[in-house]
């Protein structure tokens, strides 16, 4: 499509973006909670009364509280193998995690709040502790897991025994990720304010508005239609924005006592790295049999996904593990398959949704297993990958988890990329480096893909008691001619603002500046899920389209009937009439709008007032993405430091709406990529606490610490209506991957455990025997 | 993340903020705020009352000492001067180079050289800097002016000797014939992991290590053996052989991001380094 200036980027670059804790309202309260210190206690008493005399301080809330009685999150998926259970809105009885809510302060100001919060006194005793999800469990987290493991699934596919002992080669290794936090620049925020007893406003930055408002209405026992959620400018997401969390519940709770006062929450850095939800705590035990031509024969694979206290809300405990477990062969042909996945739970926050969904993890892990093969049977890591990737012409082709990939398009990815970073000077360059001692060069690799805007088949997995796979959008022409769109999916500063403007207004055929996008109020829009799964795109433009088109019809038939035409000969553009086969415009929408709306003396016979469409979409499959990541890179064995000298990603975007913003999400998620394989670990010690509660220890990457991402794209049309692909995941797939490849194949050690830090690797350099302890 | 009540005073003479300090057993003076803030957010840090150094004009001096043939021999730094101005004065090119490694634009916008050496990170550049060359600190309390040289101002982690009722005057800063400056960080702007200063005093080199434990220390047998290779002063300078005695005499603790291993293999490579960027070969 034609490039246009981003819509909300003026407002949000020159500070004027509106976020919840830009909003003051009349008698607004502060809240502070207090967060448990022990990783595992029972709590014998919460003593509030100092808090409560502390002049400011107006409530102070713990479990016991009437508001609170009974109130919990509670996952339900209808797996077999999967334990439900509780989370409270404030701990009850037991803590399970270091930095979960046992009580809350509400007073005048934040400042009064924290100071109440530390008069409130937690007395506990200590129970015994587990922070790892693949050591034994040193007590049971909850009653009805008493091996901690809250979900559990075997996925069988083929005799992958037998292909392992048919097979010429087979490696095994142990690869245990990383764990991260989302750190959307905006942390978490919410505000909670009741007109009434029955009457419920909320603002959130939260990526799912509508289901929100249906869990909550659910949970309080109010009308759903009495309850709004508003997501105003939200300052990122990431996924840890698409959960309910306790603190959420919680606060419209403790609202619910004191009508008429909105009780404001603002999550700080050090509550988001303790209590949001964490991802990518996993281990991976595989092994992969390769014939003597490198096809992959058979993999086995052990996985322990650490969930974390509770299972998270509403998306549940497997949401890692099942992710884990369906995608991990990625884009590679294999008849053998068996994967164990467990759920296991800890004293350690509760893991979510966050960019990738454990596919970084197994990304890494899979393509670990090819560099292995590969090295064990003498052959190059982009040839063994050339061996074994799904092609079109295996299209549709069936995963040995039951995925169907109608995508494909992988090795010409691959290809571009390899051609893209000039592969075979690389090859020339290392061998150069290799004879003249020169600084080791490395080749790192990644190919994945990626199921993007689940429709309700491939959202089935969790089977948990709603299906994603539909949004609604309407689109309305308000009496002047210009257009307003009111969408489902939401934006936490994705640009889908922009992005729905433009499919709305080449649906439609108007000028882009004459449609406006809104979003985030369930109040206006109908229906959407939101933002996650790299759904907006597929999904809510598949809406916003299919609701367009519906649209330009009516204003088509009106326009016939009006200008006395057949509506089959007329076309609308730029906002004007047109017959075919002359270039003068007959009429304007502008006419046909004030017709429809202010003048119903002159509607035709049949038509009613008004011009509007609502539309629901649903994918039902989804749309397969597709990628390729090549980097050439130095390593210097002396200190461990990597030096990325070269990285080129390719992806199938399908169909480009916006190449700006395309090129944004991909560069966005090979960043937060980059800096989850190469800097940020959530550390726990063995008691739980967390060692990295600030961002001093806690490392995000900065832009001085990327390097140059060169992109390539391929452009294979999605079977949607926009022809698109979701695109804002792929590009955390690949850096683990790469990076841990890359330095193998440089000198020669193999990474088995994230991040890649020049301390890790000069200990498996220099100190191996201790680097494997 | 908010800060426990504290009552806030900005003087505008030192002997009103030394009067406010000896007048609250509790009070904390204030610099630029880089690293007191965040463990007052943290509350970490409660001071019941904070003096604010702001308005003291007196402390923001950049002034060169001149030996007693007008040539100079060192730089006085007033201890309110902000890093970015030590960064871009060129009266003591190693103290610039020293102060670009500190955090970011921000932070070095506000810090200040006296407010670093008083919290005494042992990750610091300024601690280390300070170290390596024999630096005085130079304080103001109410019995009166101290001047400390350095090796009795830094006594631990966020330790030093300076006195409730004192504050942080000035810091006086010899200039080094030679020097060489190098860190690494995990992160651009993050606190170095190790970070070495090698300096060429009237008495010979001197090379200083920070982030290995609580203060930063003089890689002594290190600078024994240059020393001792430049008196010599026959052929190319053993510089390795430095560095590995640097590294072999080191016992770093460990932290978060490295083991001691890692730590002492950095130090080594970063004494070479330094004595490279020293010119030194």
């Amino acid at each position: 499509m034609t490039p246009v200036t981003r819509k909300e980027d003026h407002r949000l670059l020159i500070g004027r973006g509106r976020y919840v804790s830009d909003l003051q309202l009349p008698r607004m309260a502060h809240v502070a909670f207090v967060r448990s210190i022990s990783a595992h206690a029972k709590i014998n008493e919460v003593d509030t009364t100092e808090a409560e005399a502390l002049p400011g301080v107006r409530r102070v809330f713990t479990a016991d509280s009437p508001a609170l009685v009974g109130l919990g999150l509670r996952a339900k998926s209808a797996l077999p193998s999967y334990v439900e259970t509780e989370q409270p809105a404030l701990a009850r009885g037991v803590v399970r995690f270091v930095g979960e809510a046992v009580a809350a302060v509400v007073a005048d100001d934040r400042y009064l709040a924290e100071d109440g919060a530390e008069l409130v006194f937690v007395d506990d005793e200590r129970l015994p502790v587990s922070v790892c999800a693949w050591a034994p469990p040193a007590a049971p987290i909850h009653r009805d897991a008493p091996d901690n493991v809250l979900v559990h699934r075997v996925f069988d596919h083929g005799d992958t025994e037998t292909a392992l002992a048919g097979a010429h080669t087979v490696v095994r290794r142990s690869l245990i990720t990383n764990r991260h936090a989302g750190n959307p620049m905006e942390c978490r925020a919410t505000v909670a304010l009741w007109d009434d007893h029955q009457h419920l406003t909320l603002w959130s930055g939260t990526q799912i508005p509508h289901l929100v408002r249906n869990l909550l209405a659910e949970l309080l026992g109010v009308a759903e239609s009495n309850v709004r959620v508003i997501a105003p400018d939200v300052g990122g997401g990431f996924g840890v924005k698409a959960v309910l969390y306790p603190e959420d519940l919680a606060l419209c709770a403790m609202a619910r006592t004191m009508v008429g006062t909105a009780l404001k929450w603002v999550e700080d850095r050090v509550e988001h790295l303790h209590a949001a939800s964490h991802a990518r705590d996993h281990r991976y035990d595989v092994e992969a049999g390769f014939a003597e031509d490198g096809q992959l024969l058979g993999l086995k694979v052990d996985a322990w996904c650490n969930v974390g206290a509770y299972s998270v809300y509403p998306w549940t405990a497997g949401i890692e593990p099942l992710m884990a477990g369906g995608l991990f062969t990625g884009p590679y042909r294999l008849d053998h398959y068996h994967c164990e996945v467990r759920g296991v739970a800890t004293n350690t926050a509760p893991s979510g949704p966050y960019r990738g969904v454990a596919r970084p993890a197994t990304v890494f892990a899979m393509e670990a297993m090819l560099d292995s093969g590969a090295r064990a049977l003498g052959m190059s890591g982009a040839e063994i990958r050339r061996r074994n990737l799904i092609l079109p012409t295996d299209i549709p082709y069936r995963m040995p988890t039951g995925l169907v990939d109608d995508s494909g398009h992988y090795l010409e990815c691959f290809d571009q990329a390899l051609d893209l970073i000039g592969y075979d000077a690389l090859v020339t360059e290392q061998a150069r480096r290799k004879a003249t001692g020169g600084k080791p060069l490395g080749i790192g690799f990644a190919v994945y893909n990626e199921l993007t805007g689940l429709g309700r088949a491939a959202s089935a997995g969790p089977r948990m008691p709603f299906r994603t796979g539909h949004e609604a959008c309407t689109v309305r022409v308000n009496p002047d001619g210009r257009i307003v769109v009111l969408s489902g999916v939401t934006s936490q500063g994705q640009g889908l603002e922009t992005t729905l403007a433009q499919v709305v207004a080449e649906a439609v055929g108007v000028g882009y500046d004459d449609v406006e996008v809104r979003y985030g109020d369930t109040n206006e829009s109908l229906w959407g899920f939101g933002a996650f799964s790299s759904r907006q795109a597929v999904i809510g433009g598949g809406a916003a389209s299919t609701a367009a088109v519906a649209v330009r019809d009516q204003i088509l038939e009106l326009a016939a009937e009006l200008y006395e035409a057949n509506a089959a000969d007329l076309t609308l553009v730029d906002g004007r009439v047109l017959v075919a086969g002359s270039p003068d415009a007959i009429g304007s929408l502008a006419d046909v709008a004030r017709v429809a709306y202010l003048e119903s003396n002159r509607l035709p016979k049949g038509f009613s007032p008004g011009l509007e469409a609502t539309r629901f979409y649903d994918p039902v499959l989804g749309a397969f993405a597709g990628g390729a990541q090549v980097a050439a890179v130095e390593v210097d064995p002396a200190t461990g430091e990597l030096t990325i000298l070269d990285w080129v990603c390719v992806e199938d975007t399908g169909r480009v709406i916006n190449a700006q913003i395309v090129e944004g999400q991909v560069m966005g998620s090979l960043a937060q990529g980059f800096g989850g394989a190469l800097y940020e670990h959530l550390i726990y010690d063995r008691d739980g606490n967390l060692n990295t509660g600030t961002l001093v220890d806690y490392l995000m990457p900065t832009a001085a610490e990327m390097p140059e991402f060169r992109l390539g794209h391929v452009e294979h049309p999605a079977d949607n209506p926009l022809g698109v692909r979701g695109v804002g995941e792929g590009g955390t797939l690949g850096p683990a991957a790469v990076l841990a490849g890359a330095v193998a194949d440089a000198v020669g050690v193999e990474v088995d455990q994230l991040p890649i830090t020049p301390a890790r690797l000069w200990s498996l350099l220099h100190e191996p025997d201790r680097a494997h302890q | 993340m908010k800060p426990a009540p504290f009552r806030y005073e900005r003087p505008t003479t030192l002997d009103e903020a030394v009067a406010l300090l000896i007048e609250d057993d509790e009070a904390k003076v204030i610099a630029g705020g880089q690293s007191l803030l965040p463990l007052l957010s943290l509350r970490l840090a409660r001071p019941s009352l904070l003096v604010d150094l702001s308005d003291l004009r007196e402390l923001e001096t950049i002034s060169a000492i001149s030996d007693g043939h007008g040539e100079p021999e060192a730089i006085r730094l007033g201890a309110m001067v902000r890093h970015h101005r030590v960064a871009s004065q060129n009266l003591h090119p190693l103290a610039a180079e020293a102060a670009r490694w500190i955090g970011h634009t921000a932070i070095r916008s506000r810090g200040t050289i006296g407010g670093s050496l008083a919290h005494a990170d042992p990750a610091a550049e300024m601690p280390a800097l300070a170290l390596a060359l024999g630096a005085i600190v130079h304080v103001h309390g109410s019995q009166g002016d101290r001047r400390i040289p350095i090796e009795g101002f830094l006594v631990g982690p966020l330790q030093t000797t300076l006195a409730h009722d004192e504050v942080l005057v000035a810091i006086e800063l010899p200039l080094p014939r030679r020097w060489g400056f190098a860190e690494v960080a995990r992160k651009h702007g993050d606190f170095a992991l190790v970070l070495v200063v090698a300096v060429e005093l009237a008495d010979g080199w001197r090379l200083v290590a920070g982030g290995l434990g609580g203060v930063p220390i003089r890689l002594s047998e290190a600078e024994a053996l240059l020393n001792a290779e430049v008196a010599n002063g026959e052929g190319d300078l053993p510089l390795a052989e430095v560095a590995d005695l640097a590294r072999a005499t080191v016992s770093p603790s460990p932290n978060l991001h490295a083991g001691p291993g890692y730590l002492a293999a950095i130090t080594g490579q970063l004494v070479e380094q330094s004595l490279r960027q020293a010119h030194l070969c």
